[in-house]
């Protein structure tokens, strides 16, 4: 009986793993002349042929090396969905030259696209970036999470933004659809293109995880466990889907936390480690993990964590921390909260750390 | 039911009932005791071979010697008294309860096919020892048969009375059933309405209650309907009938936790019963890398016999219990402290069914209220709370003798122990699953084991020592 509990328990005790380690070939691949790889895995790559190129962002700047080969084509086209409205692209061969790019009309919003001549033979660094991504200034951007079954209505969500120029992007706390589908995440942005002006950048949360353990999610969204730095303020979206972090994760979010100990630092994650419903246990699987996490993001300077899961809208403090759920997408929405579907405008600037964060209610 | 015999029946029946009548009590019993001790199941070890004026003959068979014994125990009650009320003190009585209610529970469709072994209250404690009292004559049992079981696990763990059912016990196919309903109405009502409430703030405790209850009720049925028709291969145990007053513990635990550093404990432990008091103590010391967990507190018995006095009860009872809990995680750079209460209830399956005597389902449910204090600058001033809910299906080990002790599949709600919840797709909701087990194998040592699968794996195995208690 103990050899049983323990074949069933192994299975439950890394579940994350294979997504940690599917994480690592995010923004990788090879093909039509072109091997390509994206720096800490920010974008995935949807195709890749001769002469053409379409990335999908799951942040607002970022990086990539592009190696030719000696018959690759020279014209491509280079196509960032999901990227900030007014985000540019810079093509440099290794070494010095930077290449002339030619911005292609937009039809949507954060879909983007260029021509860019590229040297067969050569190793050339990509960045796609708006002009200030390296500014200090405050700015603000959108907390969201937990979708799912209401992604036909989520067009409501994103006209409710739309009234608001000031906000740059949408965090994104996981469950963006109900079972993980590619059917639905596929759905799910060309919903986003349509309606939204900012693009989102995402974890993934436990539905997600319902179809082929989140396969999907890898190839059309990207990594689940990332960061990145926008205006010198770092976020960091880990995938604690399963109610823990995996410890490959864990040990990318020390690496994380350690870069940002002096500066403005964002944590979100989809499950939340405490649930500050403490009857309910909608947090992590083990407390003493929980506790452990919210105390190193607290020795660490964490400014802000965002969580979803729970359907609703709470504010409270882990370790001191302060701590959001906004799980206002439109999945099954907690009665007797007098919320609703909503989301979270976040105000912060690197210098001044967290400044305000407002609720936004969409119903 | 006489009148619907035939004629040549019902004077044999007259016949039959008259003879009993005339007969003298002591003789009615002896004659049921010696009918059932041509039982396969008495010659076995349990039945004492000492009578109560020395040891029984050379060559005398056991089961003999305990009809001699009992003889002896009810020709010493006093004369003049009240011939039936003593004898309904003596084990033998025990004996001819079970023979008469085996005659009941002759294999017939939709009776009980097993009768319960209740306690035997031996008459005068003083003539045999405690931990070894004599044992109730086990009554006819069925044998035991394959297809009952493997049915019993598929697809019996979905159709709950279907082992039972097959085995020709009807009896207990219908309570099964009806506890598997009931199980499942209450997970459907509970669920059903947190799904709909999005698990709710204000509605989540009544509701989480419920649904718990459910799933207990569910769980405890599917492995009664597997021991139902296992149970027939072995003696089934018993409670104990005394417990002693202290128990020391002393032991190892490994955990297997990808989430912490440490795996290797010193497990200690201590138990003091007193007459409805119950002190415990743990305490988990991982000597190397320090994690340390120290939980005081105790029981105090509502309902039942204490467990320095068991005798005479079919190991039912109900606990107010109450715990503090202090956990330092060095390498993780906190330590929680906290209170925590909560009802905790064992009940005796052969009260369900007889063919589940010798088992025993037990709930908890608590309620755990927790601060965590955090190294270097970080101020928490959060109390956090918890469900806290178990549910197990059991057997007690041992029938009287030195062997005393139980074992029990089990689920744990916490999320604060050492084996954590599971980590599982639907977050971490779910708890952890266990077997353990307590036995003390000799009147002073014992053994402890359990094994724990939740976010992670844990095993504990200690040795017991037991101070005190009657001889």
């Amino acid at each position: 009986m103990g050899a049983v509990l323990a074949l069933l328990a192994s299975g439950c005790m890394r579940p994350a793993e294979n997504r940690a380690v599917r994480d690592s070939k995010v923004g990788r691949a090879d093909s039509g002349g072109m091997s390509l790889e994206v720096e800490d895995g920010l974008a995935a790559v949807r195709s890749l042929a001769a002469g053409e190129l379409t990335l999908w962002g799951n942040a607002p700047a970022f990086t990539a090396r592009a190696t030719l080969s000696g018959d690759a084509r020279s014209d491509w086209l280079v196509t960032v969905r999901n990227a900030m409205p007014d985000a540019e692209l810079v093509a440099q061969v290794e070494g010095g030259e930077v290449l002339a790019v030619e911005a292609l009309p937009q039809a949507l919003p954060t879909v983007k696209a260029w021509r860019v001549g590229l040297p067969a033979g050569a190793k050339v660094r990509f960045t796609v970036a708006p002009p200030d991504w390296q500014a200090r200034e405050p700015f603000r951007f959108v907390s969201l999470a937990d979708v799912q079954e209401a992604l036909p209505r989520v067009g409501d969500i994103y006209a409710r933004m739309r009234q608001d120029d000031s906000v740059r992007f949408i965090l994104f706390s996981g469950d963006l659809t109900e079972t993980g589908s590619q059917e639905e995440l596929l759905e799910f942005q060309s919903r986003l293109e349509a309606g939204s002006r900012i693009p989102l950048y995402a974890t993934l949360g436990n539905h997600e995880t319902f179809s082929n353990d989140a396969e999907a999610y890898s190839a059309l969204v990207g990594r689940g466990s990332q960061s990145f730095v926008f205006r010198n303020v770092r976020f960091s979206v880990v995938d604690s889907s399963n109610g823990t972090l995996d410890p490959v994760v864990e040990e990318q979010l020390e690496g994380w936390l350690a870069a940002s100990r002096d500066g403005a630092h964002v944590v979100s994650m989809h499950v939340p480690p405490q649930d500050p419903v403490g009857l309910r246990g909608g947090g992590f699987a083990n407390r003493a993990e929980s506790a452990g996490l919210v105390g190193k993001m607290a020795r660490e300077g964490v400014d802000l964590t965002l969580y979803g899961h729970i359907h609703s809208y709470y504010s409270f403090t882990n370790a001191g921390i302060p701590a959001f759920i906004s799980g206002g997408g439109g999945a099954i929405p907690e009665t007797f909260d007098g919320v609703g579907r909503h989301y979270l405008v976040v105000d912060i600037g690197a210098d001044d750390g967290l400044r305000e964060v407002s609720l936004v209610r969409v119903d | 039911m006489v009148s619907e015999l035939p004629p040549r029946s019902r004077r044999a029946w007259l016949m039959f009932m008259w003879v009993l009548i005339a007969l003298p009590p002591t003789a009615r019993a002896q004659s049921a005791f010696e009918l059932l001790a041509r039982g396969p199941e008495l010659g076995g070890l349990d039945v004492p071979r000492a009578t109560a004026d020395g040891v029984a003959g050379e060559g005398t068979p056991p089961a003999l010697a305990s009809t001699a014994l009992f003889a002896a125990s009810e020709v010493t009650a006093a004369p003049g008294s009240d011939s039936r009320a003593s004898a309904s003190d003596a084990p033998v009585l025990g004996g001819a309860d079970v023979a008469s209610s085996a005659g009941e529970s002759a294999p017939l469709s939709g009776a009980p096919s097993v009768m319960p072994a209740p306690h035997p209250a031996p008459p005068g404690a003083d003539v045999l020892s405690p931990g070894q009292a004599p044992l109730p004559p086990l009554a006819p049992r069925p044998s035991f048969q394959v297809m009952p079981v493997a049915a019993s696990v598929l697809p019996g763990l979905l159709f709950h009375g279907l082992g039972p059912w097959l085995a020709g016990d009807g009896h207990t196919a219908k309570r099964l059933f009806a506890l598997e309903g009931t199980g499942l109405g209450l997970i459907g009502l509970g669920l059903v309405p947190i799904a709909l409430t999005g698990a709710s703030r204000r509605t989540i405790a009544p509701l989480y209650a419920v649904t718990l209850a459910g799933v207990s009720t569910f769980g405890i049925s599917a492995l009664a309907n597997l021991y139902a028709v296992t149970s027939p291969a072995f003696d089934p145990g018993m409670p104990p009938l005394t417990l002693p007053p202290l128990e020391l513990e002393l032991g190892y635990q490994y955990v297997n936790d990808p989430a912490f550093d440490y795996s290797h404990f010193v497990s200690l432990g201590a138990q003091a019963r007193f007459e409805s008091l119950r002190l415990e103590g743990t305490a988990r010391i991982a000597p190397g890398e320090g994690n340390t967990q120290v939980r005081l507190g105790g029981g105090y018995r509502l309902l039942g016999n204490p467990e320095r006095a068991l005798r005479g009860s079919d190991g039912s009872w109900l606990d107010a219990e109450a715990f503090g809990l202090f956990h330092r995680f060095p390498t993780e750079g906190f330590t929680v402290a906290g209170a925590e209460v909560g009802l905790r209830g064992r009940y005796a399956m052969v009260r369900v069914s007889p063919a589940l005597a010798g088992s025993f389902a037990e709930v908890s449910l608590g309620a755990s209220f927790q601060g965590y204090s955090y190294m270097g600058a970080v101020d928490d001033g959060n109390l956090h709370d918890q469900l806290l809910f178990t549910f197990g299906y059991g057997v007690w080990l041992g029938r009287g003798g030195p062997v005393r002790g139980d074992a029990m599949l089990y689920y744990d709600h916490r999320k604060d122990g050492f084996a954590g919840g599971s980590r599982s797709r639907a977050g971490g909701v779910v708890g952890s699953f266990g077997l353990r087990g307590r036995a003390l194998l000799t009147e002073d040592w014992g053994v402890a084991a359990d094994v724990q699968a939740g976010g992670a794996i844990v095993g504990r195995l200690s040795l017991i020592y037991a101070v005190g208690g009657e001889p």
